[in-house]
């Protein structure tokens, strides 16, 4: 397994280690509960060295980027950013992603692990002028309505402008660092693009600050889940498109792109499943790989699920008819038929992420 | 590090024998692995139950499992303390978190399960 520059400090600090797409990478420390609790109520540290970041500098690479994305990014104001997904030619999710502008010509894409192989393959071929600073680059996200006060604190003055989805280039005791004002908990939050020996000397100054505290990828996918935000490669791959997997809103369709004839084919001949937000009536949660029934008859597949702390009930993701996709609708999921309704997400709706 | 007072069966539950009936729940260890429980589903009093029995299940943020019945019995009585606080069984996994009771049972067959030190050398073997 490969490890981030963070793994000893994960280790020192109690840290549960397991394998995510091949890194070891702590899953709890104090608990997923407890962190995922902390992170709405104060603010946590993730490590999330293993995505992928790449720059693309110049008018040509920025176009040729754009044909790659399902979003429209020359459009886009320096400073801001943009979720999008990046297809294969049949309309297939090879990942998703978020392209920063830096800059009028430079855009700092983040890219997830799992499929990371397949997308540097791609942009090396496709943008050639694109450069893949992944090995070189740890991530440390900071979620939580204490985030941005506990950066200030740090030394990171001046990141109290970015807006919502806004990034831009900072220092932090002389290191160059890349900030953008997102992340995957719908807490007000930054991501932090640090070179790798940097880190531990940032992850130490964060957690020095109250109420900082470490979090990890069970609080993370709960936090994520609770908002209904997607999970690559469990909650879309290349089987499924940006239409089945609900990204409809995101899709430049003005704009050229990689699988763009193909999802219109898609959208035109109608009839595919659409991922929509499910909850139980209970504690109970649904589970990835779950069968949906309606009235004893299979009728989808269930792809994120777990109990949600913060709601007290099970939430999750599941691909079924868009007839059956209207909130409310009563289903069952999984061996024991849990029953399940289909809802509207987020199903945590007091995020601060949008927050002044 | 276990408690020398009850019994221990290979799918982590454990059962204490109170004279009359038996009180059955999951080890320290079991969990500690399920990580933070969020969910317990309890068996119908008076049902008779078989040893090997999944009667109840438990379900944490990472997965959910069966809890089998270390004898054969009959359910004499379930904790609901646990349906409005299923974190007991991380809390307080053999006084607190306990699952069920059951009564009619032969003590005999509790001399086939492991006792604290054996237990222990299990979870040792089966570690990762």
């Amino acid at each position: 397994m490969q490890q981030t520059p963070l793994h000893d400090e994960h280790v020192a600090i109690g840290g549960k280690v397991v394998d995510f797409h091949g890194w070891a990478l702590p899953v709890q420390y104090a608990g997923i509960i407890e962190e995922h609790h902390h992170t709405r109520a104060a603010a946590s540290v993730f490590d999330c060295s293993h995505m992928g970041e790449f720059i693309i500098r110049g008018a040509n690479a920025l176009h040729s980027l754009n044909e790659l994305l399902i979003s429209d990014v020359l459009g886009l104001r320096a400073g801001r950013g943009r979720y999008g997904a990046i297809l294969n030619g049949h309309g297939g999710i090879i990942d998703d992603v978020v392209s920063f502008k830096l800059a009028e010509d430079e855009v700092y894409l983040v890219t997830n692990a799992g499929p990371l192989d397949t997308v540097a393959a791609l942009l090396a071929e496709a943008v050639p002028e694109s450069e893949n600073v992944s090995a070189s680059t740890a991530k440390i996200d900071i979620q939580g309505p204490a985030s941005r006060d506990a950066l200030v604190r740090a030394g990171l003055g001046g990141i109290e402008a970015l807006k919502y989805f806004a990034a831009g280039r900072f220092e932090w005791r002389g290191t160059p660092l890349v900030v953008s004002r997102a992340g995957y908990t719908g807490e007000l939050g930054y991501e932090l693009f640090v070179p790798n020996e940097s880190v531990v000397a940032l992850w130490r100054a964060l957690l020095a600050i109250e109420p900082v505290k470490p979090a990890a990828l069970g609080a993370r996918d709960t936090l994520r889940t609770e908002v209904g935000y997607l999970l690559a490669g469990q909650d879309f791959d290349e089987s499924r498109t940006p239409l089945e997997a609900g990204l409809d809103r995101f899709i430049a369709w003005e704009t050229p792109f990689n699988g763009k004839d193909a999802l219109l084919a898609k959208r035109d001949a109608g009839g595919y499943p659409v991922l929509t937000g499910i909850r139980t009536l209970d504690r109970r949660a649904p589970r990835h790989g779950f069968e949906v029934r309606k009235n004893g008859t299979v009728a989808g597949v269930v792809t994120s699920g777990t109990f949600g702390p913060s709601v007290g009930y099970g939430v999750g993701l599941a691909y079924v008819p868009r007839e059956l996709a209207a909130p409310g609708t009563r289903l069952t999921a999984g061996p024991k038929e849990i029953e399940i309704e289909t809802a509207e997400i987020p199903f945590y709706k007091n995020g601060t992420c949008r927050q002044d | 590090m276990y408690p020398n007072d009850i019994k221990y069966t290979k799918d982590h539950e454990w059962i204490r024998d109170e004279g009359g009936v038996c009180v059955v729940g999951i080890t320290a260890h079991a969990a500690s692995q399920l990580g933070d429980v969020t969910y317990v589903e309890l068996p119908e009093i008076g049902q008779d139950v078989k040893k090997g029995a999944a009667v109840a299940s438990v379900e944490s943020v990472k997965a959910a499992s069966d809890i089998y019945s270390p004898v054969r019995g009959r359910i004499a009585e379930v904790n609901d303390d646990l349906l409005g606080k299923p974190e007991l069984v991380n809390q307080s996994p053999y006084d607190q978190g306990w699952f069920f009771k059951l009564d009619d049972v032969d003590t005999a067959d509790l001399r086939h399960l492991m006792d604290a030190a054996k237990y222990e050398a299990f979870v040792a073997e089966h570690a990762e």
